[in-house]
């Protein structure tokens, strides 16, 4: 590898580690910060509020080591990577945490309409297995595609429902949730889609880490925590 | 009157024994908490479970009174609900 390409393929790793540092960071304060507020009110929107966040840590902290893999050993798809267990199972507990993150946070909004006794969260788990399966089996970026939009289309709908019910009350967190989607949706396609975002990741990492920012802001304003 | 939720049942059972100097009967509790005693009941057993109050036996009466825990609950309530509704939780 030419010096120049090594030494930038060192920077944007250096890069990607200290995103997925604040990232990781932001989402386990947030878990921690609240950890008293779940145990003092038992609050079911509150406990999935602060699990989404710990499977945004878990989710990061695969994003990373695919990262890792793809940077340090050269290899164009994690599915290539050999030893081959490792490739397909940090791909799978990283999409695997990926959907669930964003399925605790949609039931934490959305809990009270779909709850039926606690149980309608396993369906959310069925369906973050399957998804993190079809992403291992598959070896088609246009499925992975696919799989994004279902993702984006289903919490586009309920983002609007839950938007709808809640109008008149001078609340703009639906925004940041909605922006939240968006760029978790964007790191997915950066992982599992090669050189898709590369113009523009400096753009998506900026975004994705003011987005957890303002949630931290917003959580350690309201908690009180220091 | 709007119906109370859980929480606020809770903050409101707990609120009446800290306003009777920490120390009141059950009979009082369950009228000034305007619930059925069927659903006073369920909420005194979850209180308790939750290690938010507890009885004491003094002169042959049982007393309620709130713990520490139950003391932090009342303390944290308005950051708790405040949360929940910035949130949208």
């Amino acid at each position: 590898m030419p010096r120049f390409a090594a030494h930038w393929a060192q920077m944007a790793f250096g890069t990607e580690v200290l995103y997925s540092f604040i990232i990781i960071a932001c989402s386990l304060i947030i878990y921690f910060s609240t950890k008293e507020m779940e145990e003092l009110s038992s609050y079911k929107g509150i406990k999935y509020f602060r699990k989404a966040f710990l499977f945004f840590a878990l989710a990061y902290f695969f994003r990373t080591l695919i990262k890792f893999i793809l940077s340090f050993f050269s290899v164009p798809r994690i599915l290539d990577y050999s030893p081959k267990l490792l490739g397909p199972l940090s791909l799978f507990l990283f999409m695997y945490f990926s959907a669930l993150a964003i399925f605790y946070l949609l039931y934490s909004v959305m809990w009270k309409k779909l709850d039926t006794n606690g149980k309608g969260i396993y369906f959310f788990h069925l369906l973050a297995i399957i998804i993190a399966i079809v992403s291992i089996l598959s070896r088609n970026p246009l499925i992975y595609l696919g799989i994004q939009l279902f993702l984006f289309i289903f919490i586009f709908a309920i983002v609007l429902i839950s938007y709808k019910t809640s109008r008149g009350k001078n609340n703009n967190i639906y925004k940041i949730y909605l922006l939240l989607f968006i760029f978790w949706i964007l790191n997915i396609l950066d992982i599992l889609v090669p050189n898709f975002l590369q113009t523009f990741q400096m753009l998506l990492y900026i975004i994705s880490c003011g987005v957890f920012l303002s949630i931290l802001y917003k959580v350690v304003k309201k908690t009180g925590s220091t | 009157m709007a119906k109370r939720n859980k929480l606020e049942i809770m903050k409101d059972i707990l609120a009446i024994i800290q306003k009777n100097n920490n120390n009141i009967k059950p009979t009082p509790l369950s009228r000034k908490s305007n619930l059925s005693s069927t659903r006073f009941k369920e909420y005194f057993l979850e209180l308790t479970q939750k290690g938010f109050i507890k009885e004491i036996n003094r002169e042959n009466s049982n007393f309620i009174s709130l713990t520490e825990k139950g003391f932090r609950f009342l303390e944290r309530y308005k950051t708790i609900v405040n949360f929940i509704d910035e949130f949208e939780l």
